[in-house]
């Protein structure tokens, strides 16, 4: 697998837990600035994700709960390239909240000489190759 | 003499939807709201508590199966995420963002809320050609 179409986790891992970093490091669960807090998290995370400059398409999901006893699960099914896309999230919290980002990154099929990069699924055009020795 | 059979998958080259497979994500919306009414209509927290995953899991599962199964929709990669938590009188906010090629690419989202649960499930639908 060539490791410029393979989903790198760590880097995107790195790029989310900076953009939390800068913005939630030392506050408080205020929920006027809730708002706020969570776009520019997003935003972060979606500018650093450009910057990686990858043939991906990107979608990232942010959940910022206040602690209070509650309980939170969060789960996700997809339909996608098992070889070439992934998903990658990351939890973090402090003394009065939760914050879960999650980034799912889908490859765009960028076509190397013919030989495309293959979906698992079912497709409606098979090219079939016989090699006879 | 043996026969190496070699299956390569092309792309189609086709940078949009075929009119037959567009993409309406408001079928997509009801389908969530009736699998999230179904799943969790008379649930009460002591039940939930305990089931959370299995029931999260589930229902992220039957969303994607049932919008597969009966929106025609062959080239569209399908993401679900299902959220669910206890009413504790918490604030909390979900959001999304996404990168992707917006003439094609759409989502949907589905929530349900009742005394002692809150869930939402987000539906994100990318093409590929």
């Amino acid at each position: 697998m060539d490791t410029e179409t393979s989903f790198a986790i760590d880097d995107i891992e790195t790029v989310i837990k900076s953009s939390i970093g800068s913005v939630l490091t030392d506050t408080q669960y205020n929920p006027t600035k809730i708002n706020d807090q969570i776009n520019s998290i997003i935003s972060a995370t979606l500018k650093g994700l450009q910057s990686l400059r990858r043939p991906y398409k990107y979608t990232t999901t942010a959940i910022l709960m206040q602690k209070n006893g509650a309980g939170l699960v969060s789960a996700a099914s997809t339909f996608w390239d098992a070889e070439n896309d992934g998903l990658c999230k990351v939890m973090w919290e402090n003394q009065t909240m939760h914050c879960v980002v999650t980034v799912f990154g889908t490859c765009v099929n960028v076509v190397d000489g013919g030989e495309g990069a293959g979906e698992e699924e079912e497709k409606e055009e098979v090219v079939v190759n016989k090699k006879e020795e | 003499m043996t026969v190496d059979i070699k299956t390569i998958v092309e792309p189609t080259f086709r940078t949009t939807p075929e009119d037959a497979c567009k993409l309406y994500p408001t079928k997509a919306k009801l389908i969530a709201d009736e699998i999230l009414c179904e799943k969790l209509e008379n649930k009460s927290a002591d039940d939930v508590e305990f089931e959370f995953e299995e029931l999260s899991k589930s229902i992220a599962d039957e969303v994607k199966e049932k919008i597969k199964a009966s929106m025609h929709i062959p080239r569209y990669k399908v993401l679900v995420q299902a959220t669910i938590g206890t009413m504790k009188d918490q604030g909390v906010k979900i959001t999304s963002r996404c990168l992707w090629d917006t003439s094609t690419d759409n989502y949907a989202t589905a929530s349900f809320q009742n005394e002692f649960i809150f869930a939402s499930v987000l539906v994100f639908f990318l093409y590929t050609d």
